[in-house]
């Protein structure tokens, strides 16, 4: 499919190839900037709920592409307070911008506002559903910290997913993405928080192996990615068994000392309690690099698709 | 040969849907039936092929594809013959089309068409069981779930 004009909805939409480009771009962006590829173009970030990371890594990633900016970042201060359609905002800042990056928080609203924009449309987060470029630039920290072992025909690379897994959008568009590369998937999540079984159907349809691990404890030896989630309390009816449940979810330095030296921890942030502070000097924290991995990933999707490279 | 008798009484022109599962005939004839349609009912009749169904009648016309969309979505294993002068001159199953455009809501309360004014459209995965997903939000739903418009 042509990159130029090309929405980025769902991580459904893109192949195997087509990621491998993205991450291809990334690496070339981040090697060898190019401060003036935007020069001239117009981004729109419309964040009907609040956003930090996205927002000011879709923001960086513009503006060091010599791009620039305009946007809201809350419902309240829109049009949709007066009961405007999301169609009509979309076809309104269409007119003003280039490409618009939208987070809202019903599950499909960006799939609507590509049916109506001309714009490329970037899907920042959609309510529960997708956000792709959270697992575009996930994908992209893996395969810089271990080159070519997502795609070559050796052994498997083992990631672990950990925390909440049934409602977390992150692990199950990052489930997909890696269903189309060489890997060994496990998971470790409290009862009633398990991966959905048709995330996992589909990976196994895909041919990939998800198994799932009884504790932590075990998940730190045998992996060499583990991307931990947040647990959200509004998730458990009873708090007794959320502050019980908290208490296993929760990697600390002395459990990393049975982890292989090569391992990696990964998050999406923000982390609350599952990750101790004195996880953050060991050589196995990783998920602020993580984080700023969102700038390049983000600057090679703005590029492709307003036709710039 | 003894004269065969017709359970629901028998039709000059017109269609018959048949193999309905019995739990939904009395939906179906409220859907395929429009204003002035003579219309016929059975529930309940023994099936070699599903055990128990309905069966709808409607004398006079054929039905609209919009019609056969929501058929198809309520009844998707269902059979339709078209009568003339008493005669079947086709017997098919209903056609499930590819997708389902704005003929029903999406069952996921926080879908985006649940809030805007905004067609649906749902995706088929699956024949039997009839399985869908929702364009918008990307759940899987099986046909039943839906919330025919």
């Amino acid at each position: 499919m042509d990159w130029p004009g090309r929405h980025v909805i769902s991580i459904e939409d893109f192949s195997r190839d087509d990621i491998l480009h993205i991450l291809q771009t990334a690496a070339e962006l981040e090697a060898h900037p190019q401060p003036n590829l935007l020069a001239g173009c117009l981004m729109a970030t419309l964040f009907f709920e609040p956003s930090t990371r996205t927002r000011l890594s879709f923001e960086a990633a513009m503006s060091k592409l010599g791009g620039q900016i305009i946007g809201f970042s809350s419902a309240a201060s829109t049009s949709a307070k007066k009961g405007e359609s999301l169609a009509d905002t979309i076809r309104m800042a269409e007119q003003y911008a280039d490409v618009l990056v939208m987070r809202h928080p019903r599950d499909g609203s960006a799939r609507l506002a590509s049916q109506v924009s001309n714009s490329p449309i970037i899907n920042g987060g959609d309510g529960a559903n997708q956000h792709p470029t959270q697992t575009f630039l996930d994908l992209y920290t893996i395969a810089k910290l271990f080159p070519d072992r997502l795609t070559h025909d050796g052994p498997p690379l083992a990631i672990t997913f950990a925390g909440d897994l049934r409602y977390g959008r992150t692990v199950h568009s990052l489930l997909t993405a890696l269903s189309n590369f060489n890997v060994r998937l496990y998971t470790v999540a409290p009862r009633g928080l398990e991966m959905p079984a048709h995330h996992l159907s589909r990976a196994a349809e895909r041919g990939v192996i998800v198994e799932t691990l009884p504790t932590l404890h075990e998940a730190v030896q045998l992996t060499d990615v583990l991307y931990m989630t947040r647990l959200q309390e509004e998730r458990f009816p009873d708090p007794v068994e959320f502050e019980h449940v908290k208490a296993t979810y929760r990697i600390n330095a002395e459990m990393l000392e049975r982890a292989q030296s090569h391992m990696r921890l990964l998050h999406p942030l923000p982390r609350v309690n599952e990750i101790a502070q004195d996880v953050d000097a060991t050589a196995h924290a990783h998920y602020f690099p993580q984080a700023g991995n969102g700038v390049p990933v983000r600057q090679a999707l703005l590029g492709l698709v307003l036709g710039r490279l | 040969m003894p004269k065969r008798t017709m359970q629901v009484e028998a039709i000059d022109h017109g269609t018959v849907v048949d193999h309905i599962p019995s739990a939904v005939t009395l939906r179906v004839a409220e859907l395929i039936a429009e204003d002035g349609d003579q219309v016929f009912i059975g529930v309940n009749l023994k099936s070699k092929k599903v055990g128990n169904k309905g069966v709808v009648k409607i004398a006079s016309r054929e039905l609209r594809p919009a019609t056969l969309s929501r058929l198809a979505l309520l009844a998707p294993h269902a059979t339709m013959c078209i009568i003339r002068d008493y005669q079947v001159v086709a017997k098919d199953p209903i056609p499930v089309p590819d997708s389902f455009t704005d003929i029903a809501l999406c069952p996921n309360a926080n879908c985006v068409t649940n809030h805007e004014r905004w067609p649906t459209q749902f995706d088929v995965l699956s024949q039997r069981p009839l399985q869908v997903r929702c364009l918008h939000c990307e759940r899987d739903f099986p046909a039943s779930e839906l919330a025919i418009r």
